[in-house]
């Protein structure tokens, strides 16, 4: 008989995969590596899964009982090398390919919401990104100011700006102009969209790709793609480290 | 008295028959597995001619490995929690129950199940081991089809997310009603269906002995233990929630693959500057909610972003179809249901949804 058919090897082999499973999710868990992938409010789910994933795992233990009960404990489901291969995908991915957030190379892929297009925003959103200083909005906060105003280049000319984004070129940009954008994620990664500023800055050709930096300065009237929109013309542009939380939540 | 049923209509199948059918399905899922990595790989390729070279190929995957993960960490709490009360229905629910309280003509039953959500509830990752497990336990075809459907969204938690979203509005009761229908109806198609049409052969045989226990004149396939100690119970039931977990993880985990490679691979503006007419409208946002995959607990706010600029119509058909099939949960109905209905089961609900989207493009003013 095989020995990946015994009962007794299946049950081990079960309990380890779902016990690998919880170890890897909690090892995100804890190096902070989850917020690559999930909105911070389902923390409280991965950890449910992680308990789940043990009880379920600690089940399948060898027990006395298990015998007095004659066979009752039965199961129909055989793991085999390919469901085990398939199952154990995720963790391998995981652990071979270094976990990186949303960048620039996502965003070849996207609708790119620069300011001032028309986005229809959560009213309430919208209205608590109205009551915060100019200095202390982040990209979307400015993105739903931006979307409540009917002309947005011309309102919010002259307001002070302060925000941390990373670097993306567009080609569509002009000279010494660059974007910095953030991903606002509401559930995880797979409904990522991005928000975005058009940064002008003299040195903005040297910025790579995928740098992170905090941007201060002052929005003037602009243009992106013939449409007229605030843009920052920055006085600082500090290099920063990547942020604990990546990125915006909805 | 042992009664002999027809050949053609018998569930339980000669071992040879039955070993050529496993030996398909394993077949199957090796071919799938190749389908999906063949296709990524040619995709990347394809993808890093067109400029980049290795650099551009490594933050492809990259992306798309955060993506996979993205939606496999997300689900994974909804799968292992479905599973769970999969095993806990396997053990301590009764089947007679099932026999007394549901009915069995297809209106009622189409309806019943359309509104189970309410009571139950699920996302569309935690339904189908529910269903499967209820399937197992003789539930009628069309309830859990409805359920099934329904469920993702018809219930509390995506009702008050939609309307955090949308507020009162055509969006809110029309995807709240339109679902529920879509699913009762669907539901209702299956009622005339025998199960061994439906569903898988193992599940089915189960199914087959839930319902017909004069016929059954095999062992009791009961998992319900009544005798048993309270704690050799609940360890029967995470078994057979572990169980559970494998086989449907392995469907949940490809088809995240799937969407993942989709959505690193095909530009969204493509399938939005597709159109804005009134039917072409609906057929983008429908490709673009089975290509997201997203979870229908969040899609509500999603949606708010293409409001705007797409017809009320596509925007309806987006959060009422997405949330009953997309990438991961139609791979995830192949453990349950057999290769041809899962097709009926993604064409249906996408017919059904079209419909819907382009009435409402054209006849609607709200």
């Amino acid at each position: 008989m095989d020995v990946l058919n015994r009962p007794k090897f299946q049950n081990a082999l079960k309990a380890l995969a779902l016990l690998v499973m919880a170890v890897f999710l909690y090892t995100r868990l804890a190096s902070g590596v989850l917020f690559f992938y999930i909105n911070q409010r389902f923390i409280a789910y991965t950890i449910f899964a992680i308990v789940g994933l043990v009880v379920v795992a600690l089940s399948y233990r060898p027990t006395a009982r298990r015998d007095e009960a004659g066979g009752a404990l039965h199961s129909h489901h055989r793991l085999g090398w390919v469901g085990l291969a398939i199952v154990m995908a995720p963790v391998a991915l995981g652990l071979l390919v270094p976990p990186q957030p949303l960048g620039a190379a996502a965003m070849q892929n996207r609708e790119i919401s620069v300011a001032s297009q028309a986005r229809s925003a959560l009213p309430a959103a919208v209205r608590a990104a109205a009551q915060k200083d100019a200095v202390d909005r982040n990209l979307l906060d400015w993105l739903h100011a931006f979307s409540a105003s009917p002309n947005p280049a011309q309102e919010f000319a002259g307001q002070p700006v302060d925000v941390i984004g990373f670097i993306y070129h567009d080609e569509r940009l002009g000279e010494n102009e660059v974007l910095v954008n953030r991903f606002v994620v509401s559930c995880c990664v797979a409904d990522a969209s991005v928000v975005s500023m058009i940064v002008r800055w003299p040195d903005a050709a040297s910025l790579p790709d995928d740098a992170w930096v905090q941007v201060k300065g002052v929005l003037q009237p602009g243009e992106f793609n013939g449409r007229a929109l605030p843009i920052v013309v920055a006085q600082e542009v500090i290099p920063t480290a990547l942020p604990n939380q990546p990125y915006l939540y909805r | 008295m042992i009664v002999e049923r027809p050949k053609a209509a018998s569930p339980v199948e000669t071992p040879s028959l039955a070993r050529a059918s496993e030996r398909r399905v394993r077949l199957m899922r090796w071919g799938l597995t190749l389908v999906v990595i063949a296709a990524a790989f040619a995709a990347i390729f394809f993808d890093a001619l067109r400029g980049g070279g290795a650099v551009y190929l490594y933050q492809r995957v990259q992306t798309f490995v955060t993506i996979f993960l993205g939606i496999f960490i997300e689900a994974v709490p909804f799968l292992i929690a479905g599973s769970i009360v999969s095993g806990l229905i396997a053990v301590f629910v009764d089947q007679a129950a099932i026999d007394r309280y549901l009915p069995k003509a297809a209106l009622p039953a189409a309806l019943v199940g359309g509104g189970m959500g309410m009571v139950f509830p699920v996302c569309e990752c935690g339904v189908v081991p529910v269903v499967r497990r209820l399937y197992e336990k003789g539930l009628p075809l069309s309830i859990g089809v409805a359920f099934l459907l329904a469920a993702p969204v018809v219930n509390p938690i995506v009702i008050l997310s939609t309307y955090s979203a949308f507020g009162w509005g055509p969006v809110f009761v029309g995807r709240i009603v339109f679902s529920f229908l879509i699913a009762a109806i669907v539901g209702f198609l299956f009622g005339r269906a025998r199960p061994e049409e439906v569903l898988r052969p193992a599940v089915c045989q189960l199914h087959h002995d839930a319902s017909h226990p004069v016929h059954s004149h095999k062992h009791d396939h009961s998992h319900h233990l009544p005798n048993a100690p309270l704690g050799l119970r609940f360890q029967q039931a995470f078994n057979l929630a572990g169980d559970d977990f494998f086989d449907m993880a392995r469907y949940l985990i490809l088809g995240s693959m799937l969407a993942a490679g989709m959505q690193t691979l095909v530009p969204q503006s493509t399938l939005l500057a597709i159109g804005q007419g009134p039917v072409i409208s609906v057929l983008a946002m429908q490709a673009l909610a089975f290509v997201l995959s997203v979870c229908s607990t969040v899609d509500a706010f999603l949606a708010l972003a293409f409001a705007g600029t797409f017809t009320t119509g596509s925007v309806l058909a987006f959060l009422v179809f997405g949330p009953m099939v997309d990438i991961k949960s139609s791979l995830m109905f192949l453990g349950v249901f057999r290769r041809r209905i899962v097709v009926y089961l993604i064409a249906l609900p996408m017919l059904l949804s079209l419909l819907m989207g382009v009435w409402w493009n054209l006849n609607v003013r709200w």
